[in-house]
């Protein structure tokens, strides 16, 4: 008897062993590693690849279905006098930025909420992803199959993988022209060109549509513009003089920072070196890469397979071990706010980020957390160092389409329908412009011509503060200031910011758009090995610049070649393979496009 | 007399007889409590250890969402023809997973030879410590990290250990040293990352060789002092040899899990520059499995990891039986 019950608990204990190891893989992540404060796009979405050329060309205008009857023969029933007859229910996702209010529940989500309710009978859920590990969080919502009904990611590979498991749901079906009167809206906003940009050219399938920019200015480096005035240096225009102003920060360490010298970095590239060095690395490309290259290498979105991008770190790898960089960068990733203090104490006197980092979040805003810590005059501006081989300061913009977020539902969605139409109301003009702006008189202003100028909310209104700058998580299609006209747009993007001089501002978008380039519009069809490696090459692709940064010089070219194998192993090498086979396939021997 | 004797031996014969073979159904009726109680670790393990087994198939499949275990088709290779076997095959030509293996190995290694003493000498020493509150604070400060999660011990071990504001290296260049990367360099990673093991684990772990210490009888001492054993021989000849059961037993149940791990501690702990190094079988079922969304891959990975796993724990356990221990069954 006690044989028989030992042998049977044994027997549990080895088979829950064995169960245990199995069960790793899904085990929760913890959140302590891979985020990054500041990193707009995440994945290995290609921006290179983008279909159509910047401005997108304007479709037919979509007019809207009046007739309710006509609704209700389209959607067979389901929509009655132009609503659901009975209450259905959504979940939609939403970044949280950590900003102002909880992503998932302030006066903007309510203002959602009431609108959809109110016109179409549809409940509205937000579900807060944090911004930073966006990727990881909506790969593990999927794989447990708790994804919102309406998901959004930068990552298109993710999509696609779990597209080939079947677990994202096809949107064609209302995406039909018959269906296009009941969603004007989208369709006048992303136009044929967002909507049909993931359409599969085989059997007509859409997995996910992509969202617009309506500003494509994307990076800047930015210097503490009161440290150049204490040392007197100018501005810098080259790599070079980029590199005496760190020898001279370094060198007058006490000056700059009094006791707290030990903590100065002069300049601050992130564990994401891809983005934080992504002036001098697009500086180091040839200005005449061919297309055939930009197609076969230009996958990753840190262009980490770009010749040229070896030179640029080869740099970045110097200054390292000349102490001009961040020590302990590697520690920390994305999501972790400790560069963030840094900033914000005044420790980094260079940093390179999107072109408006420094002014976002109003009170929380590292420009005026700076002002406030430091003294007024302290600030970041922006400048334009990295010169290319042409001598001009080559960088890229984002693509309008295909560089933003790719909206998509997943399997477990049942309301197909009502996530369409929630996908209409965030699109149609009128909403955007409110979700962007609020109410006039607490969180902006207007001048005689309509300028818009952006105001913090005072708290009384607390829960008018936006999450992110312009609520740009909450109108999922639209990424970026859009009023009723683009001149408007144009107009007010300068005072867009509260507590921001609006000077700085428009410095920092004309050197975003010094010699600044599209990327070039290449597309030959889905890309089957892209979609096998998911967003595993992300890591890969972070560890080969990590290790290639900090690598001691001597070493650089060893490590960063090994570095690479790995990443070419992991999924890299496939992926070039296949896409030079569909470049010889549709160009043959030529490197341009004809 | 002769008979009767003959008798007496059957009677005597008989009896044990029914001694040891008391039927199931006799012993359920004597013991059913005991059997009720089995129960709902048999329940157990059948709902959330054996059910979810069933996708082990997954290994030899290609995986789709939405459909049951055994209506997904069979694993296709590359050229789409239909091979079985082609995750496992798949897997061992992945450098990267090869790598995480054999990182899984080192470092559970070297947790072992390093981690599976230090509860046993902390034990011992506790052992011969006197006085009663010393021992009680000391135990309770040693137990206390087994209660950080590995995400807060991370926190820490940047306070502690990072480069430029770490504390012990702001200690080393104060005292005019060069600042050690003890995260970021891979050899030193590895030490941080089985010393952090070690800090965290062996209080805890001390609490089962203390109970096995305080079963020995203090009868066996006192003989051992009277013979004018000292404290050195004393650990030497009997605490050791009274708690080696408990050593050999969690010795083979740590040999079974020279394949596993946890997850959270690798994962909590590695960063981009150490990779190469603490990319081990569990972070790499993670990242290949979920984020790459490659279930089948890392299922026939975690299927090979149990296998090794329980191979490990029976040669482990034969061995031990062999060597005239008791082994775990």
């Amino acid at each position: 008897m006690k044989k028989v019950l030992a042998l049977l608990l044994a027997l549990c204990m080895i088979l829950s062993l064995a169960a245990c190891t199995k069960d790793d893989g899904e085990s929760t992540p913890t959140p302590a590693q891979n985020n990054d404060t500041t990193t707009p796009a995440q994945s290995n979405n290609n921006d290179t690849t983008t279909k159509t050329p910047d401005p997108t060309p304007t479709d037919i205008p979509v007019v809207e279905i009046e007739d309710k009857d006509e609704i209700k023969e389209l959607t067979n029933g389901q929509l009655v006098d132009g609503k659901f007859p009975e209450t259905k229910h959504i979940t939609v996702e939403v970044y949280d930025r950590n900003g102002g209010t909880p992503a998932n529940d302030n006066m903007y989500t309510d203002f959602i909420k009431k609108g959809m309710l109110e016109k179409y009978n549809v409940e509205v859920e937000f579900i807060a992803v944090d911004r930073w590990s966006e990727v990881e969080q909506i790969n593990n919502l999927l794989a447990s199959e708790d994804a919102p009904d309406i998901c959004y990611s930068y990552s298109f590979p993710t999509i696609q993988s779990y597209a080939d498991k079947d677990g994202i749901l096809d949107m064609s079906e209302y995406l039909t022209d018959e269906y296009k009167g009941l969603f004007p809206n989208l369709w006048n906003w992303l136009g044929t060109a967002g909507i049909n940009y993931r359409k599969n050219p085989q059997d007509g399938t859409i997995i996910a549509i992509e969202g617009k920019r309506n500003a494509t200015e994307r990076i800047v480096t930015f210097v503490r513009k009161d440290w150049l005035d204490k040392l007197g240096i100018a501005a810098p225009t080259t790599t070079q003089q980029f590199e005496d102003m760190l020898v001279a920060f370094k060198n007058n360490a006490e000056t700059l920072l009094g006791s707290d010298a030990g903590k100065l970095i002069c300049y601050a590239v992130t564990e994401d070196v891809g983005w934080t060095a992504a002036g001098l690395i697009e500086s180091k490309i040839d200005p005449n890469i061919s297309d055939k290259d930009q197609y076969v290498y230009g996958f990753d979105d840190r262009r980490f397979t770009i010749p040229g991008t070896k030179e640029a770190v080869r740099i970045l790898n110097k200054w390292y071990n000349q102490g001009l960089l961040w020590n302990d960068f590697a520690l920390y990733g994305s999501g972790d706010t400790t560069l963030d203090d840094y900033l914000k104490a005044g420790y980094v006197g260079a940093y390179t980020q999107n072109y408006d980092l420094v002014f976002r979040n109003g009170e929380e805003g590292i420009n005026y957390t700076l002002s406030q810590l430091v003294g007024p005059d302290a600030k970041f501006v922006a400048i334009d160092p990295f010169e290319d081989s042409n001598g001009n300061h080559t960088k890229y913009l984002y693509s309008a389409v295909g560089s933003d977020r790719k909206i998509f539902f997943p399997a477990t969605n049942k309301e197909p329908l009502a996530c369409m139409l929630y996908l209409d109301f965030i699109s149609d003009a009128a909403n955007v412009e409110y979700l962007q702006i609020g109410d006039e008189g607490i969180t902006h202003t207007k001048d005689a011509n309509g300028v818009v100028y952006i105001q913090a909310a005072d708290d009384d209104h607390a829960s008018a503060r936006p999450n992110s700058s312009y609520n740009i998580d909450l109108t999922m299609t639209t990424n970026g200031l859009r009023l009723a006209s683009d001149e408007l747009t144009i107009k007010s993007m300068a005072y867009g910011y509260a507590n921001v001089d609006p000077e700085d501002v428009v410095n920092a978008i004309n050197v975003s758009l010094n010699d600044a380039k599209y990327p070039t519009s290449i597309d030959l069809g889905t890309i089957d090995s892209e979609a096998s490696v998911g967003d595993t090459l992300t890591s890969y692709q972070r560890a080969a610049f990590d290790k290639s940064v900090a690598a001691p010089v001597a070493d650089f070219d060893s490590v960063w070649d090994s570095a690479m194998a790995d990443y070419l192993a992991a999924g890299g090498q496939d992926i070039i393979d296949e896409r030079l086979e569909k470049w010889t396939e549709a160009y043959g021997n030529a490197t341009m496009l004809p | 007399m002769a008979k009767s004797k003959d008798k007496e031996v059957t009677n005597s014969e008989t009896k044990i007889k029914i001694k040891t073979r008391i039927s199931f159904k006799t012993s359920f009726k004597k013991y059913w409590q005991l059997y009720v109680l089995l129960l709902i670790p048999i329940v157990y393990f059948l709902v959330f250890k054996y059910g979810p087994m069933e996708y082990i198939i997954t290994a030899f499949k290609k995986y789709k969402m939405n459909t049951s275990v055994w209506d997904m088709g069979w694993a296709v290779n590359k050229k789409k023809e239909t091979d079985i076997l082609f995750h496992f095959k798949e897997a061992f030509q992945d450098k990267l997973f090869l790598k995480a293996l054999k990182n899984t190995i080192v470092l559970n290694f070297l947790d072992l030879l390093v981690g599976f003493p230090a509860p046993i000498i902390f034990a011992l020493i506790l052992n011969e410590l006197v006085f009663k509150k010393f021992k009680k604070t000391v135990q309770t400060i040693a137990y206390m990290p087994h209660f950080l999660s590995w995400v807060i011990i991370y926190s820490l071990s940047l306070k502690v250990f990072a480069t430029d504001d770490g504390i012990l290296n702001m200690l080393i260049t104060k005292l005019g040293g060069e600042a050690v990367p003890f995260l970021t360099n891979e050899t030193l990673w590895v030490v941080t990352y089985v010393f952090l093991g070690v800090w965290q684990n062996f209080g805890w772990g001390s609490i089962v060789y203390l109970a096995a210490i305080a079963g020995i009888n203090p009868e066996l001492y006192e003989a051992a002092s009277v013979d004018g054993a000292g404290r050195f021989k004393k650990m030497w000849h009997i605490t050791l040899p009274g708690i080696k059961p408990t050593i050999v037993v969690l010795l083979i149940m740590n040999l079974g899990n020279i394949l596993g791990g946890g997850f959270d501690r690798p994962y909590a702990l590695q960063n981009s520059m150490v990779l190469d190094k603490a990319e081990v079988i569990s972070t790499y079922v993670y990242k290949k499995g979920i984020l790459g969304a490659k279930y089948e891959l890392t299922t026939a990975v975690g299927l090979f990891q149990s296998l090794v796993g329980v191979a490990f724990l029976l040669t482990a356990n034969f061995i031990s039986r062999k060597l005239g221990e008791r082994g775990i069954w």
